[in-house]
């Protein structure tokens, strides 16, 4: 899940859980606050009506009768004075339930006592329960909809925010790191932010690609400016040996010696053209403009290795298709890469062995298989296969850069490469071609 | 004929000129694109082998300016930057042949036969060889009026044989011309053998193949004494 998802998925979560948990408690902080409010209207009128009973005496409102009572007319509230003999009870408040009129209503009740005339009173103030809870349901629902209304709003502007928040880390995924071919072209324009922590993220991915991009390019120099190097003395070498085998009084002792040297340095010149043909692959100086029919490139690479299957008697399977043919390919490096790869399969078969080359077509992707039955690879032999000078124990001759060459090739003209092998009973290589390879 | 060896690696000069005169060519050298166009002013060449990396001007520059004047030169260009456009480039510019360095001699002689058979139009593509008469432009063989079936690989090896005719050539050189880059020097020398002896086999059976000879402990060579 990316980053922005989470962290609006979390502030929605979040604000929808406070304003839920809000309208959840509303009734019961409703009903503090209208306890509070009654509690304290209740206080007001029992010093009003303490006031009252001060200014007028206690007859004016017994009129005879030993006690007074009274409630309005929808039994809202009710009030209460009778004769009492417990001084106890003072400035109690209380929701208890009264039976008035035959009804028995709830009611939020102040019980106070006073005394007149050396006779206590006990005083009654209530104020029905129902409406205040009944006011608390029904700010509940108004209030839930504009809470919602507020919750929507609220997770809309956090969405944005955080769009806009992290629009920087979803350039800097966009722009660097996305399908990031190697080597990694020159990086875009720094990144416009203000947020210190995505500039300077920016700026060290920045900065790491263009390292790995200058340790590449000095690499790459190298081994271009060796083999070049390497190939005047070379030269110089190999054309004083020829003339000097070319010289008609060369005792015939010397020959044999000669041709050593010519080994040696054949030996050197192939190790040297080897890289300096990594390294232009490297630096991608050929082009794409070939097209190539497939069987008839292989019945060429198999022509030119003849002598070394009839050798071994090999028996080789060739089973492509006549139809395919391979556009945007360079012939040069297809021809090396299928040359090295067969001349492989013959090199590690045992003789009388077999060798099959086939092709199939499956869900657009075709693919080219190359299988021995030769010595095979263990797990580990199979990991290091691609690796430069890397030799393993069946590695009789070469260099390995066979298929070093083979992998660059490979990667330079899109062809994916995988090697499945087992030990004592052959290797497989699966060239699959991409979709562009066989249009136009 | 005459050739010019522009090449600033004195001892490499030295050693292309060694090998060319024994051939008979007459061989100036020069080390830069200066002198390379003095010693074309004083004097008329038939060859130009021409390096790409001078120490004053680029080699494609001197090849665009000797074009100018010389058209009928033939310049093969020799160079250790074997990238491919500037093999283009430099064919582009006029050159007649590329040869990427590190070359070899007996290569670079063959090239050389090559153009003098195209440009100069020597007609010596009909070689005989004892009863046989070798077609080299067409890849032929024949035995009065038969055709004998020689493989790819077995025609280029007797062509190559008789382009350097009456000279011992090693099993690797041989090799090296059929295989190139991808010559196997451990073993490919060793097909040379078999692809001797089945050219002796399929020309023994109509007449003998005597001038076919092999030298001890080196290798083949074709004699042919004209």
């Amino acid at each position: 899940m990316k980053l922005q998802t989470k962290l609006s998925l979390f502030a929605a979560a979040v604000t929808i859980g406070f304003l839920a948990l809000f309208v959840g408690l509303l009734p019961y902080l409703m009903q503090r606050i209208a306890f509070q409010n009654t509690n304290k209207t209740l206080i007001q009128q029992r010093n009003k009506v303490l006031s009252a009973i001060k200014k007028n005496g206690i007859d004016f409102y017994l009129e005879g009768d030993t006690a007074y009572g009274s409630y309005s007319m929808l039994k809202d509230e009710y009030i209460s004075l009778e004769p009492f003999n417990d001084q106890s009870v003072s400035g109690r408040l209380q929701t208890a339930q009264r039976i008035i009129d035959r009804d028995t209503i709830s009611y939020r009740i102040l019980t106070d006592t006073f005394t007149v005339n050396q006779q206590p009173y006990l005083l009654e103030i209530g104020k029905k329960v129902t409406t205040i809870t009944e006011d608390g349901i029904a700010l509940q629902k108004n209030t839930s909809y504009i809470l919602v209304m507020l919750a929507v709003f609220i997770i809309v502007v956090q969405l944005f925010y955080t769009r806009y928040l992290l629009k920087p880390l979803d350039y800097i995924i966009r722009t660097r790191l996305i399908k990031r071919t190697f080597p990694f072209k020159d990086p875009k324009h720094p990144l416009k932010t203000t947020t210190y922590d995505f500039s300077y993220l920016d700026a060290s991915i920045r900065a790491l690609m263009q390292q790995v991009n200058d340790a590449f390019e000095k690499e790459k120099e190298f081994t271009s400016n060796a083999s070049h190097e390497l190939m005047t003395p070379i030269s110089i070498l190999q054309s004083k040996l020829e003339n000097m085998l070319m010289d008609p009084g060369l005792p015939d002792d010397t020959v044999p010696k000669l041709e050593d040297m010519m080994r040696i340095v054949n030996r050197l010149k192939k190790i040297v053209n080897s890289l300096l043909l990594i390294s232009r692959i490297e630096s991608e100086q050929y082009t794409f403009n070939d097209q190539v029919s497939v069987k008839r490139m292989v019945r060429e690479v198999l022509e030119e290795l003849q002598h070394r299957i009839i050798e071994k008697g090999l028996i080789i399977n060739e089973a492509l298709s006549n139809t395919v043919t391979l556009h945007h390919v360079n012939k040069d490096l297809l021809f090396q890469l299928f040359y090295n790869l067969i001349h492989n399969a013959i090199k590690f078969s045992k003789s009388k062995g077999a060798i099959t080359i086939k092709d199939q077509t499956e869900n657009g992707v075709y693919s080219i298989f190359i299988i021995d039955t030769g010595v095979g690879m263990n797990k580990n032999q199979l990991e290091r296969i691609f690796d430069r000078f890397k030799k393993d124990q069946y590695q009789r001759e070469g260099f390995g850069l066979g298929l070093s060459i083979v992998k660059s090739i490979a990667d330079y003209l899109g062809i994916k490469i995988t090697v499945t092998s087992q030990p004592n009973q052959g290797t497989a290589f699966d060239l699959q071609f991409s979709r562009a390879h066989l249009e136009q | 004929m005459r050739v010019l060896i522009v090449e600033d690696e004195k001892s490499l000069a030295a050693e292309i000129k060694s090998a060319l005169e024994k051939n008979h060519f007459n061989c100036e050298i020069a080390g830069t694109s200066k002198d390379a166009l003095q010693e074309l002013d004083n004097g008329s060449f038939d060859f130009i082998l021409l390096d790409i990396g001078l120490p004053d001007k680029d080699g494609f520059w001197l090849l665009e300016e000797l074009r100018k004047d010389y058209t009928d030169v033939a310049v093969i260009i020799l160079t250790a930057r074997g990238q491919v456009e500037d093999r283009v480039r430099g064919l582009d510019a006029g050159a007649d042949d590329y040869l990427a360095k590190p070359f070899s001699l007996l290569e670079l002689q063959s090239r050389m036969q090559a153009i003098i058979r195209r440009k100069f139009k020597l007609n010596d593509t009909l070689v005989t060889l004892g009863s046989f008469t070798i077609n080299i432009k067409n890849r032929t063989v024949h035995y009065q009026d038969k055709e004998i079936n020689l493989s790819r690989k077995e025609f280029d090896l007797l062509s190559y044989l008789i382009l350097h005719k009456n000279r011992p050539l090693s099993r690797m050189q041989l090799s090296d011309h059929l295989w190139g880059d991808n010559a196997d020097d451990e073993s490919d020398s060793n097909y040379i053998d078999v692809h001797i002896k089945n050219i002796r086999k399929k020309m023994n059976a109509y007449a003998p193949t005597d001038w076919l000879e092999t030298v001890r402990g080196i290798g083949y060579k074709i004699k042919i004494t004209s």
